[in-house]
């Protein structure tokens, strides 16, 4: 028998996965020392996701050791749960702003955001299935990423930090559901482990963003 | 520097993508399976230039090459295919290609990483390489039928009948299956 066969059969349900990741900050804590500097970023960011993420249906916060993967459950609409995490996610960014601009430079967060939607395993503290291998892979674009994919735009056009990426699926709600964000697409690419061409979408902020976060529209325009 | 224009133009797109790439590393080995993929860029890259293809681009296991004439096309693509049966690297390691063709608009552009061809002329012929790989035979290559009104008669000749997909984004796309090794 096998060891999973005596586990319960997990939870099965659909919800919004969110991959959060710190840039550099193995740089950073390297640099300044975990102590002094990482071990500080890390809690302010885990802070700062419960504090827009509670309201907004966060049901999973799993440490991803330079980041976290966070999942938005709405219990009426999945599609509202993208919805939510989206929201959550330029809620976390502009906080991120304004506390950057109070800290001391080594002490700034700076982020890329992934946001996909599929069904997942609810396991404790956790989630497993392909569709949280797909946000991981999301999260995973970069810059270098754009010459092997179709119909890209051009790699110094795509942001170094602070950007909200997502899936087909997402991008699909957000266009029916909520048009005040816009969308990019930044080519057709082949994510690692998965077959066919998957459109990957960059999420701009609403316009009246600028005001709230001026170099949150600069950064990502 | 100063950067190229970018040039629109009709053009006929190729899209090929190798088959059970996955496996191959996996039973073979990466040394094994870097060979195949080294010998394939060698290979059809140089067929491309035989045929007068003006740009292909690779990726991994996979190309977009573009042709001004679509009379070049089905002869570069079963010199391809002949590569399966010809180059010993490839016997018995490689199962197949999957193969579409398309024929629209796109923009030529130089890029800082080389030349590119964008428009969604590429997203379509990408599309029907999905197609191709769950519908079409290993000696099949799947054809729009935008592509197959500018074909040679003789490769229309072979072409068998109509089918359409829907495409997120793109829309209902009509191909048709055509045999490569003739009727």
């Amino acid at each position: 028998m096998a060891a999973s066969d005596a586990e319960p059969t997990p939870e099965i349900v659909t919800e919004a996965i969110v991959v959060v990741d710190l840039v550099e900050s193995t740089l950073t804590s390297n640099l300044f020392g975990w102590y002094a500097v990482g071990r500080h970023s890390l809690r302010d960011l885990r802070s700062l996701v419960g504090e827009v993420g509670r309201i907004r249906g966060l049901r999973c916060m799993r440490s991803t050791g330079d980041g976290y993967l966070l999942t938005f459950y709405d219990p009426q609409s999945a599609e509202m749960a993208a919805i939510r995490a989206v929201e959550a996610v330029f809620e976390l960014l502009r906080r991120i702003f304004v506390r950057n601009r109070e800290v001391s430079e080594e002490r700034a967060l700076n982020l890329r955001c992934a946001v996909h939607l599929g069904e997942v395993d609810v396991v404790p503290n956790d989630r497993e299935g392909p569709h949280i291998s797909m946000a991981f892979r999301l999260e995973e674009i970069s810059r270098a990423s754009l010459p092997a994919a179709l119909n890209p735009i051009p790699p110094e056009q795509f942001p170094l930090q602070n950007y909200v990426l997502c899936s087909e699926e997402v991008a699909g709600i957000l266009s029916r559901r909520a048009t005040h964000w816009e969308l990019a697409s930044i080519g057709l690419l082949k994510l690692k482990g998965f077959p066919g061409w998957r459109e990957v979408f960059l999420v701009l902020p609403e316009a009246g963003d600028a005001k709230l976060a001026p170099a949150l529209v600069n950064t990502m325009k | 520097m100063q950067a190229a224009v970018p040039v629109g133009k009709s053009s006929a797109l190729v899209f090929c993508d190798m088959a059970g790439t996955m496996r191959l590393f996996a039973q073979e080995g990466d040394l094994v399976a870097s060979t195949v993929l080294r010998e394939f860029v060698e290979h059809t890259g140089r067929l491309g230039r035989e045929h007068h293809c003006l740009m292909i681009k690779f990726i991994f296991d996979s190309f977009l090459a573009a042709f001004d004439n679509i009379n070049d096309v089905m002869p570069f693509v079963i010199s391809i295919q002949n590569l399966l049966s010809t180059n010993p690297t490839f016997v018995g390691r490689v199962s197949g290609f999957h193969l579409s063709l398309h024929y629209g608009n796109v923009v030529f552009v130089e890029t800082s990483y080389g030349s590119e061809v964008l428009g969604e002329a590429v997203n379509i012929v990408a599309l029907l390489n999905e197609v191709a790989r769950h519908l079409a035979q290993p000696y099949e290559i799947v054809v729009s039928q935008a592509a197959l009104e500018r074909m040679p008669g003789d490769f229309q000749a072979r072409a068998g009948a109509s089918e359409s997909h829907q495409f997120k984004r793109v829309g209902n796309v009509e191909f048709r299956r055509v045999n490569l090794l003739g009727s």
